[in-house]
């Protein structure tokens, strides 16, 4: 049980890019299509899941003195792990990621689980909440993807020839450069908290957003809890 | 003295794990990843060079001018050669520099790809796209003016997207010009076990 709510609770509740907020470098950065997405999310996904399994696993041997190098060093070596085999196996997919892949070291999202989550916790739910993060971050990416790919290309590309192409459809060149990430990271941010607090409102625990949106006041990332 | 020690010892027997897998990592993924960047080059020799039957890319001639080096990847049919291609790099991109491969033959520009740029999506990207591209092709090296029409040329540039028209054309007289300088050295020596007389005739015509 405790399991499956590690697992789920980065799907939606605590989603590493529309609740957390973190590894915004290469959310604004690589989701000009659905391709891109998917394959930095994979990728993130699988150096998440074997940083927080090592990190787990070492968490009794590493002094709290050195942790921090120490996470660092296990992430650099499955992210250049990640880089090596992307360059071997799916050359145009690293590619067209280039830089981005090499930079998922910086990437909040996985330092932050290491220390907050991985170096508390048993193998197995380390296991669970690396797969749900993971999943969470390539969902969220995915959704950003698809949003900026279909508006500013008129297209849909999930894998090498999986696309679907919108007929005479002007692209809204806007959405695929970098303001557009912005815009479009926004406007889902914004969809989602409304969401949110209509799903909050709904089973009777009304909040009123505060009157200066104040992250230290506000409460609606916890409207889901 | 004691604590110090482990928390060097531990961070060094992390970093050697880590080693390790690199290494082992590394030496699982170098033939692949070696034979991915060839298969890379050879699409795109491929894609502007008349049909061959050698491996222009162990078929070279380098060049040294100008501070820099030029590779020509020389294409054969029955040991005659017949076209050569070069990448040229331009610094003068948009968003940064802009790599072309260009294919000759017959003293003709053949075929011309972008191999490299960070131009913007949907502006200047857009000289990816063959129409442009094919404004250089099928023009003769020598007779043609290698600017724009806006610069007193004979190239139309994307409209919206002159600086990285400009550029693409400067990647390629940068390369026409280095080509044209050093012709006799790039098409005449043929690979030791071919005949030296098929090598030199056909890529010679101007």
């Amino acid at each position: 049980m405790t399991f499956y709510r590690e697992l789920i609770k980065g799907l939606w509740r605590e989603n590493p890019i529309f609740r957390l907020v973190l590894g915004m470098c290469p959310t604004l950065a690589v989701t000009t299509s659905v391709e891109n997405s998917l394959g930095m999310g994979m990728a993130t996904l699988f150096v998440l899941v074997c940083s927080n399994l090592v990190v787990s696993l070492l968490r009794n041997l590493i002094p709290a003195k050195v942790r921090i190098p120490c996470f660092i060093v296990v992430i650099a070596t499955f992210v250049t792990i990640v880089d090596l085999f992307m360059n071997a196996f799916a050359h145009a997919l690293h590619g067209s990621l280039g830089l981005f892949i090499p930079l998922i070291v910086v990437n909040c999202v996985i330092l932050g689980r290491a220390e907050a989550f991985a170096s508390k916790h048993a193998l197995w739910l380390s296991l669970a909440d690396g797969i749900g993060m993971g999943l969470g971050f390539t969902l969220g990416l995915a959704a950003l993807g698809a949003c900026r790919e279909l508006l500013g290309a008129g297209s849909l590309t999930v894998w090498g020839d999986i696309k679907w192409a919108l007929e005479g459809y002007e692209p809204f060149l806007l959405a695929i450069l970098a303001p557009g990430g912005f815009i479009a990271l926004g406007c889902l941010l914004g969809v989602m908290n409304h969401v949110q607090s209509r799903l909050a409102a709904r089973s009777g625990r009304h909040v009123t957003p505060p009157q200066h949106l104040d992250c230290r006041h506000c409460v609606m990332c916890r409207f889901g809890k | 003295m004691k604590q110090t020690l482990r928390l060097i010892s531990v961070l060094t027997v992390i970093c050697a794990g880590a080693g390790a897998l690199l290494g082992w990592t590394n030496a699982l993924t170098r033939d692949r990843i070696a034979a991915a960047l060839r298969e890379e080059k050879l699409g795109a020799l491929r894609a502007v060079l008349p049909v061959y039957d050698n491996a222009p890319d162990r078929d070279t001639v380098r060049i040294q001018t100008g501070g820099r080096e030029w590779t020509f990847y020389r294409a054969r049919r029955n040991g005659t050669c017949v076209g050569v291609a070069f990448e040229s790099v331009s610094d003068q991109g948009y968003g940064g520099p802009i790599a072309v491969m260009v294919g000759v033959t017959n003293g003709m520009v053949n075929r011309v790809e972008i191999l490299r740029h960070a131009e913007t999506p949907g502006l200047g990207a857009r000289i990816t796209e063959r129409p442009f591209l094919r404004r250089f092709e099928q023009r003769s090296i020598r007779d043609t003016v290698w600017a724009l029409r806006k610069d007193g040329g004979v190239i139309d540039r994307i409209t919206a997207a002159t600086i990285s028209s400009r550029a693409v054309v400067d990647a390629l007289k940068k390369g026409l010009d280095v080509y044209l300088e050093h012709k006799k050295e790039i098409t005449e020596d043929a690979p030791p076990s071919l005949s030296p007389q098929g090598g030199v005739k056909n890529g010679a015509t101007p």
